[in-house]
């Protein structure tokens, strides 16, 4: 079980790793303006849809 | 429209749990309490209030919750990661070469995590609050995730005997892992709605499930000390007839 829940984990790091290194290399931001989807703290409810960066 | 009424029950019960929680650590005695739990709940207790205020005043759409949203969960993440280093402290008290290089690596991380929030905020300097402070919170939470696995990897190499440290490692796990899992997915579905759904439910639901294993921690070690200190009483009544022979 132990190692179970260790391999997803890994899975897991692996996956976002390679998401990662892609922005890094496509050189754009997690945000800009346009993309919602993000992890946070807390039990409250995440704001639906972020207001877009002022000029 | 449910959604909503769920996401603010869940809200209310956190809030609930939490303080719950920090009356609890409080309530024991000086040598038990876990400071650097109560940090923590602390930070989240207040993050959460705050949130819920402007949550009631601002609504759930306005900027204004957006900002405070993210504010305080920049707050957030800088005491997970003071978090994860106060576990690590516990985890190498005996094992002073261990915290040596514990120490070491999660300054390194932590300066990595700041060059590289930096580096995106540099291309867009004009914006710090949605560069910097997304990039930062994104990145220390990731880095927490990795640091705080790595530590339960420790604990079971050396063996730990703090049953309690154990269970504190496997809430912090449950929190940070949960919505890195469906961010995962959300990714690997390219933001299917279920997926997108489904990450937005496992915030609260994982810190829910972080505080209720913290509570079980809390609990369960009290139980344990009892336990102990009525399996010394033979014990101590054994040394007693050794030395009436020795005498």
């Amino acid at each position: 079980m132990k190692n179970l829940v260790l391999t997803f984990l890994l899975a897991v790091l692996v996956v976002l790793t390679c998401v990662t290194i892609r922005r890094i290399v496509s050189g754009s931001p997690t945000l800009a303006g346009q993309k919602t989807t993000l992890v946070a703290i807390g039990a409250d409810p995440v704001p639906p849809t972020p207001p877009k960066p002022s000029n | 429209m449910d959604s909503w009424v769920v996401s603010y029950g869940i809200q209310y019960v956190g809030i609930l749990i939490e303080a719950g929680l920090i009356v609890l650590v409080a309530q024991r005695s000086q040598r038990n309490r876990p400071i650097s739990v109560l940090l923590y709940l602390s930070c989240l207790l207040a993050s959460a209030l705050a949130r819920a205020y402007a949550l009631r005043v601002y609504g759930l759409t306005s900027r204004q919750y957006f900002y405070i949203y993210w504010c305080t969960d920049f707050l957030l993440v800088i005491s997970a990661f003071i978090l994860v280093c106060l576990f690590f402290r516990r985890a190498c008290l005996h094992e002073e070469k261990m915290w040596r290089f514990a120490r070491l690596l999660l300054v390194f991380v932590f300066v990595v995590v700041l060059c590289i929030s930096g580096l995106v905020f540099s291309r867009n300097y004009k914006d710090l609050f949605p560069y910097f402070v997304y990039e930062f919170n994104q990145n220390l939470y990731f880095a927490c995730l990795v640091l705080n696995t790595l530590l339960y990897l420790l604990l079971q190499q050396i063996e730990s005997t703090d049953d309690q440290l154990g269970l504190l490692v496997c809430g912090v796990g449950i929190q940070f892992a949960g919505p890195a899992a469906t961010l995962a997915l959300v990714h690997i579905t390219s933001s299917e709605r279920f997926a997108l759904s489904l990450n937005s439910f496992s915030i609260p639901m994982c810190t829910i499930g972080m505080l209720l294993v913290w509570a079980y921690a809390i609990l369960h070690v009290k139980e344990k000390a009892i336990q102990v200190a009525r399996r010394e009483i033979p014990v101590l009544a054994e040394v007693a007839a050794h030395l009436n022979i020795q005498i």
